[in-house]
């Protein structure tokens, strides 16, 4: 269990509050989105779990030990973190050295090593690539080989910083699908999204955070149901909004879903 | 007023100032000099905007008098070069926080005559530095987060490094082809160009050029005629 407890936060010395008595818990193989407007202070959120910022006030604490003062090299042991930008943290001539990177600082040589970098390349769907220069390769692989690099580090989180923005739909699949195995596989994948569709259809815990506050954390079809998404800036997926019109209003988190409703309602198939 | 000075007036009592500091050669004259220059500092309102990297110039200024003494300088000499490279770089604050990136362009295109292309990569080299900055931050921080850590001696550390300045490196290079690209598509290069300010100097700055002018008399004359 990963928690912040009462953490608030600002920058620099007398900058402005950004978090104030966050309170929030990360159970084993959640697929939490962390949402909210721009410059709502999600990013930071998940940078104080990473240890990429220390909190001004409040613990962060990992199965009941306190990490408040880990850094981000310290962490790495239990938390990943796939950056926006993959490109940042590529240099390795090959995707197979890149992915043994974090591994090879964890101290795994030999066998060991080419083990669970094979393994997190195949997990990764980046198996194919293994012998390329990552730096020429498209963004959505690169992300993926990202995510392989986090994966071959064994860690129990992983947090990905808008994964799908900038992804053709195709991509975007791939990335959800491989989220959704993580998750099987009882990582706890940690999301800062704005795409509200995975929200919707893929995520078992929606955290928005407003006002330097978390102004909900349940499931996202009680954000969408009951919740009023629209006044933290949140846009309703087409799902939901199209299941609206059907009778009964059913909630429907992915157009699969409206498909089933929409069958039924006309009494098709 | 210090701020309201053209970039040329502020270019060239940045010069100056360089010029006076190799010329003195005691460091009475030289803790005078860098005074003097403190108190512009304090009056443009760079001085406490700037303080660390007023005193990170300090702390370099000392080690280079140390490895002077240590190679076997005299005291004086050692202290005179420490306080010549303060009282050289002092102003460069004053001047690159006084002064907007496209106005130092065009007063170098315009009254230093320098080609517009240079002029342009001297500006562009500058604002890259805290991009640069801001570059090296997020790839430590990417890197961080895979488990590197900057342990161990000196050795390893530079060695750990090598990972962060790799795609760093990398990194730099494709931004400075899409700058390159993006300048291409925006005409750069154009045989006519014009610039939105002006920057030609005004009542005070001619002040200050003649104060310059026999500021920089005095000092030689102090320094061959007096030995200041």
């Amino acid at each position: 269990m990963l928690t912040l407890q009462n953490v608030s936060f600002h920058y620099g010395e007398n900058g402005p509050e950004i978090l104030q008595n966050i309170q929030l818990n990360f159970g084993r193989g959640e697929f939490v989105a962390v949402t909210g407007r721009n410059g709502s202070g999600k990013t930071t959120i998940t940078r104080l779990l990473t240890g990429l910022e220390k909190p001004t006030s409040g613990r962060v604490c990992y199965n009941g030990q306190d990490v408040t003062r880990e850094d981000a090299a310290a962490r790495s042991r239990f938390i990943g973190y796939v950056f926006q930008q993959p490109d940042r943290q590529m240099f390795m001539s090959t995707v197979r050295e890149e992915v043994g990177f974090g591994p090879y600082q964890q101290g795994k040589r030999g066998a060991e090593l080419d083990a669970v970098v094979d393994e997190a390349m195949h997990k990764a769907d980046v198996f194919r690539f293994a012998d390329e220069y990552p730096r020429t390769l498209s963004r959505g692989d690169q992300q993926r080989i990202a995510i392989a690099s986090a994966l071959a580090m064994h860690t129990e989180y992983i947090v990905l910083d808008e994964p799908t923005s900038g992804q053709d739909g195709r991509e975007k699949k791939r990335l959800s699908a491989l989220m959704s195995q993580m998750r099987e596989a009882g990582i706890t994948v940690i999301l800062v999204t704005h795409d509200m569709d995975i929200v919707a259809g893929q995520c078992t815990r929606v955290i928005v955070i407003a006002d330097h506050h978390v102004a909900f954390d349940g499931t996202p079809d009680v954000l969408f149901s009951e919740g009023r998404p629209e006044e933290w800036g949140l846009a309703y997926p087409a799902s939901v909004r199209m299941g609206r019109s059907l009778p009964g209003a059913p909630y429907c988190k992915d157009m699969a879903t409206f498909c089933e409703m929409y069958r039924k309602a006309r009494g098709i198939g | 007023m210090m701020k309201q000075l053209v970039p040329i007036t502020k270019i060239l009592l940045t010069g100056g100032t360089a010029v006076w500091a190799l010329v003195l050669h005691r460091p009475l004259s030289l803790v005078i000099l860098m005074a003097a220059e403190l108190l512009i500092l304090l009056v443009s309102g760079q001085l406490l905007k700037n303080i660390k990297a007023v005193l990170m110039l300090g702390i370099f200024a000392f080690f280079l008098g140390l490895i002077e003494y240590i190679g076997g300088g005299e005291k004086e000499e050692c202290v005179a070069a420490a306080l010549r490279m303060m009282d050289m770089t002092l102003l460069f604050i004053y001047l690159l926080g006084t002064t907007r990136l496209q106005d130092l362009t065009a007063s170098m295109v315009q009254q230093m005559k320098i080609p517009y292309e240079y002029a342009f990569m001297f500006t562009a080299g500058l604002r890259f530095i805290p991009d640069f900055i801001e570059e090296n931050k997020a790839v430590a921080e990417a890197q961080a987060c895979r488990g590197l850590a900057m342990e161990g001696n000196f050795f390893k550390k530079v060695h750990r490094y090598m990972s962060i300045v790799r795609p760093l490196m990398l990194r730099s290079l494709s931004r400075s082809e899409t700058m390159a690209l993006s300048l291409e598509l925006r005409g750069f290069g154009g045989a006519h160009r014009t610039f939105m300010d002006s920057v030609s100097p005004k009542g005070a700055d001619y002040i200050c050029f003649l104060l310059l002018a026999l500021i920089t008399a005095g000092v030689i004359y102090g320094r061959v005629i007096l030995n200041f």
